[in-house]
């Protein structure tokens, strides 16, 4: 790979920028992108063996039969798409998508400002403190979380107790099931949009802010036209990312309610666990999980578009 | 194979149907060698899994065979005694011996080897079979798994002798620690059991039966309405859904649900556990894993429960049964092997030591081993699990719920838990009759066309 | 660069020290802290809660009795934990898989993320994307048909399948940042090594690797977090216990059937949690500034 540099002339390596010698440089970028493609190649290989190649093999298993021997195309879709528990799954899934993507963008964003307000050395306590919940394995935490909720002991309804306020059966209630699984959901994932957040106004200057301040303007204002332009986005970025791997949550649900009370908090993961290996229907399962991917596409190229559009405006 | 070759053709054969006609274990095949892959449910009791794993090692000495055990949960959250059978049936390989919960060998039967030889063996051994084991264990009219103690369980009534006696009922009169007749339990019917459930809420100990989506919840309301003679699906595969049985059952729940612990919908199977053990409940339906947790975390609870057969109903009493089952794969190297390990571990003399050393928590699949000694003994209080098996006097049978629609509807039932939904939109989301029956229409029609 | 950031934060924040501070500011930071400590009390009451119940026995528990606080706290949930082999096999797998993996992502996303930043090639735009978005195919999804891969190769049952797929968590999104970074870099730092004759290798690991040690370390830190927490993939491929690591390991270990060892769990959940935490304590300042750079050019 490194002798494929060495005899050549130093204007061809400004092939970086666009350049009109083109006569030495096509068997240049041949060999670069050769390189390049090289180098790229684990990354390829990952993806094609343990991600594509997988992927249309469950296409291919969603088609099939009960006992896995028939070839049966579309039913299995068809039978999903006419069940009313699945459309609750469809709801339910949106719903703790959207709401818990939505409060996590929200507080990550109130608290990178509110971090941004404070010191060097107190910041990074508080950074510290407030990360924690992000660093813990989601699905231990959820145990926890599990304790703290249901049933007898519940931690949390001994709170209330000590105020005089009745008791909640918390997880038994389909829309307070429903708060709580979003809950845990935001309760792990706002430090990682806080972080995000905060790194990036890091590298919005002061004198924007200061220079608004000597403007008369109010702390809304700054924020509506300062930091929201400027963090636009890693917000889109950060709200696509969390919104697709939100959807496809297992851990929490499954932990905390496995889809009751009567199938009102199951998402596309914990009903296909249900149907696939539970029920031991395995291609229904597969069914379920690639409803997943046609919903987060339509998402991801609206967003990506944003995103592209003011990367072009910004060049 | 040496030998074989210099016998005739015919007498090979003749050889080989004598041999295939004796119980698998009396029969000392050149074959029994080289290595297994075992995998075995993990048993709670922690002494259990020491004293299999000693007992299949030694057998692996004797035989020559090199075996090597794995164990597999079985739980909500760490469901590996499902997740293990659909690796390996996508897969085509894995271990030798796979361990199945209830619905597994149905589900994954064309997989299995059939097992016709050791069962026959055993049925000749030890004779009848439990009914529900067959149901499941059977598929294409061969057996496909054998139905194992370890793991296998009931469900049946697990109740407060106090607070029974306090509502004027003697627990320990209805089911002695002894031998004794059906009669002295009459009063412990489904009635008698909506009539005490306002008592027990009042008391601040409501009786603990859920009504979520996991086995504990589904495997105590099958009970019911089989032994209410409510069928959702019947036997040859059509909706029973609309019929009077089932109406009542419905009723029924209506009735009952109010009196339940208000996070019943959304029960696991550890809440019951924890509610009797808490002391804040006055009946669940369990094995005796709740029992033996409060043994040691709540002696006084511990000593004040009994175990005995569930309510009677309109058409029968039934106890709830999960039971666990030894398959072959047909892709296992050594099935010879395989066979006469599982073989072996069903003979009596094992199952008892096995069902021992759980504490008497193994319920073999045989009736005439529901009389080890293990019941008798275990304590405090002594003969709080006597009535745990079935006793012939009991007149009791054992059901899983979806019994007896065909496998592949009934798994379906049982999986979804589609009469606990349907509990639940009626008693706690108030909806009306016609629309929770027209929802369960609707789910049922696809579980048939499925 | 950190230390750049550093110093115009403090020269920034130093002008409150002014006597004349403005009411406005001195009303931001009391509202800011606030703010703060409200957050603080609903992010760490779940761990507070964990550890008091990981200080207590199992009749403390099974009694429901105060579960905020305990009078006498009971180490013998940690001590059973610590002493115990199978816990020691689980975090010993996991700290070496994660470890490999770690490495692995790193090598795999910075040839990539150089690939991609730096050289145009037909298609690079394109698959920059579609990277990203082979999150797409998410765990509870791909689980499945993996059993088919995963036993083909007879990985089936050891810790060496997670080091095959716990990368596609990881790499996809360590690649974004590192392009990010690497997209920062001027050019110009380019060109002169170029003249100066280095080679693409050379100039990836004696310039862009030390420019970029921040954004590494942020990728290090995220790879970390998800494989140390991964759940559902060594739930589903291992078996045997010598072979589990932590998350499935407590909880196959610890969870039977219907019976919990509540203290022993949360015990354990505490020890778990413990590495990634510390590690955040040391790195983070790395990792802010590691986001910066990489997070503006998303």
């Amino acid at each position: 790979m490194a002798d494929g540099t060495t005899g050549i002339s130093a204007g061809a390596l400004h092939g970086f920028a666009p350049s009109a010698r083109r006569s030495g440089l096509a068997r240049f970028a041949r060999r670069r992108s050769t390189i390049a493609v090289l180098m790229c190649l684990p990354l390829i290989a990952l993806i094609a063996g343990l991600v594509v190649y997988p992927f249309f093999y469950s296409i291919y298993l969603s088609m099939l039969n009960r006992d896995a021997t028939r070839f049966i195309g579309l039913f299995n879709y068809r039978y999903l798409l006419r069940s009313d528990t699945f459309h609750l799954v469809i709801f339910q899934s949106c719903f703790f998508a959207i709401t818990a993507v939505f409060f996590k963008a929200l507080i990550g964003f109130v608290l990178a400002h509110v971090m941004h307000n404070i010191s060097g050395r107190g910041q990074r306590i508080w950074r510290g403190l407030l990360l924690i919940p992000w660093v813990i394995p989601p699905a231990l935490s959820t145990l926890g979380f599990w304790w703290m909720l249901s049933g007898n002991y519940s931690a949390l309804n001994w709170i209330l107790a000590q105020f005089g306020i009745p008791q909640v059966a918390w997880l038994s209630n389909t829309w307070t099931a429903r708060l709580w699984v979003a809950a845990v959901n935001v309760w792990y994932g706002t430090p990682f949009f806080m972080i995000m957040y905060l790194a990036t106004l890091k590298s919005v200057p002061d004198q924007l802010y200061e220079a608004a301040a000597i403007d008369g303007a109010t702390w809304l204002q700054k924020i509506r036209y300062i930091s929201l332009p400027m963090l636009r986005n890693i917000i889109s970025i950060t709200v696509l990312f969390s919104l697709i791997v939100t959807f496809a949550n297992f851990d929490i649900v499954q932990i905390l309610t496995s889809g009751a009370p009567a199938d009102t908090t199951h998402v596309f993961a914990t009903y296909a666990f249900q149907l696939g290996i539970q029920g031991g229907n395995i291609s229904l399962g597969a069914a379920v999980s690639l409803f997943i991917f046609p919903i987060l596409a339509v998402f991801s190229i609206f967003i990506l578009r944003g995103v592209g559009r003011r990367a072009r405006e910004a060049q | 194979m040496k030998r074989l070759r210099s016998v005739s053709r015919r007498d090979a054969l003749k050889l080989a149907a004598v041999g295939a006609a004796l119980p698998l274990v009396h029969m000392r095949t050149a074959h029994a060698a080289g290595s297994l892959k075992v995998a075995l449910w993990d048993h709670w009791v922690p002494a259990a899994n020491p004293v299999m794993q000693k007992l299949v090692a030694d057998w692996g000495a004797k035989n020559k065979v090199d075996i090597s055990i794995d164990l597999l949960q079985s739980g909500t959250v760490n469901a590996k005694i499902l997740l293990a059978p659909a690796a390996e049936s996508l897969a085509g390989t894995g271990h030798d011996i796979m361990t199945f919960q209830d619905w597994g060998v149905q589900q994954y039967h064309q997989h299995l080897e059939p097992i016709d030889d050791v069962m026959g063996g055993l049925i000749k051994q030890y004779g009848a079979i439990d009914k529900v084991a067959e149901y499941l264990g059977k598929a294409d009219g061969h057996w496909r798994g054998v139905p194992t103690s370890v793991g296998s369980q009931y469900k049946p009534s697990c109740a407060r002798i106090s607070w029974f006696k306090k509502a004027g009922y003697d627990v320990q009169q209805w089911y002695p620690n002894a031998p004794g007749n059906a009669k002295t339990a009459a009063a412990w019917t489904y009635e008698t059991m909506l009539k005490l459930a306002p008592a027990a809420q009042k008391a601040g100990m409501p009786f603990g039966l859920g009504l979520g989506l996991t086995t504990d919840s589904v495997d105590w309301t099958g009970a019911f309405l089989a032994a209410n003679g409510a069928q959702l699906v019947d036997a040859k595969g059509n909706m029973q859904l609309r019929s009077d049985a089932v109406q009542k059952a419905l009723e029924y729940m209506q009735k009952l649900y109010p009196y339940l612990p208000a996070d019943s919908v959304t029960y696991d199977d550890a809440s019951n556990n924890k509610a009797l053990i808490s002391g804040q409940s006055a009946l669940i339906f369990n094995p005796p894993s709740a029992w033996w947790v409060a043994r040691r975390d709540a002696p006084k609870v511990a000593e004040d429960c009994w175990t005995f057969p569930s309510p009677n109903g309109t058409a029968g009493r039934l106890n709830p049964y999960l039971p666990f089952f030894w398959g072959v794969w047909s892709f296992s190297p050594n099935k010879t092997a395989a066979k006469e390990l599982i073989s072996w571990l069903q003979q009596r003399e094992q199952v008892e030591t096995l069902c021992d050393a759980s504490v008497g928590y193994d319920i073999p699949p045989f009736a005439s081993m529901h009389d080890f000694k293990i019941w008798a003994e275990v304590k405090p209080p002594v003969g709080t699990v006597y009535n745990y098996p079935i006793r012939p006097w009991h007149d009791t049978q054992s059901n899983i719920a979806g019994y007896p629609a065909p496998p592949r509807i009934a798994v379906q039932l049982y999986n979804n838990a589609t009469f606990n939904v349907m509990v639940v939109k009626l008693a706690k989301n108030k909806q009306k009759m016609k629309d929770v029956l027209d929802w369960a229409e609707n789910e049922i029609s696809g579980y048939i066309n499925m | 660069m950190s230390g750049a950031v550093v110093t115009a934060e403090a020269v920034a924040r130093r002008s409150w020290l002014k006597p004349s501070i403005s009411r406005e500011r001195r009303w931001a930071l009391w509202v800011s802290y606030i703010v703060l400590i409200f957050f603080a009390i609903g992010f760490l009451a779940p761990p507070y809660f964990e550890l008091i119940t990981a200080l207590k026995t199992s009749q403390q528990l099974g009694s429901g009795k105060d579960p905020w606080f305990t009078a006498h706290p009971y180490f013998g949930n940690f001590i059973g934990i610590i002493t115990n082999p199978d816990f020691q096999t689980f975090f010993l797998n996991t700290v070496k898989v994660t470890i490999i993996v770690v490495a692995l992502t790193l090598v795999m996303s910075i040839l990539a993320a150089y690939a991609l930043a730096r050289m145009r090639f037909f298609g690079s735009q394109v698959f920059a994307t579609g990277v990203f978005l082979t999150y797409l195919v998410p765990e509870s999804l791909l689980f499945i048909p993996l059993f088919k891969v995963l036993s083909f190769l007879h990985l089936i049952n050891s810790t060496w399948c997670l080091v095959l797929i716990w990368p596609t968590l990881s790499v996809p999104f360590c690649t974004w940042i590192m392009i990010g970074y690497f997209s920062s870099i001027p050019k110009e730092l380019d060109e002169a090594a170029m003249i100066d004759g280095a080679s693409h290798l050379q100039m990836l690991w004696k310039i862009f690797i030390p420019v970029a040690l921040p954004g590494i370390i942020a990728a290090t830190i995220f790879a970390f977090t998800v494989c140390w927490g991964d759940f559902l993939y060594p739930l589903a491929y291992l078996f045997t216990g010598k072979q589990m690591v932590l998350t499935a390991g407590i909880v196959s270990d610890l969870i039977h059937g219907d019976v919990l060892d509540w203290g022993h769990i949360m015990a354990a959940n505490v020890v778990a949690s413990a590495p990634p935490v510390i590690i955040y304590a040391f790195l983070m300042d790395y990792y802010i500034a590691g986001l910066t750079a990489g997070a503006t050019k998303g």
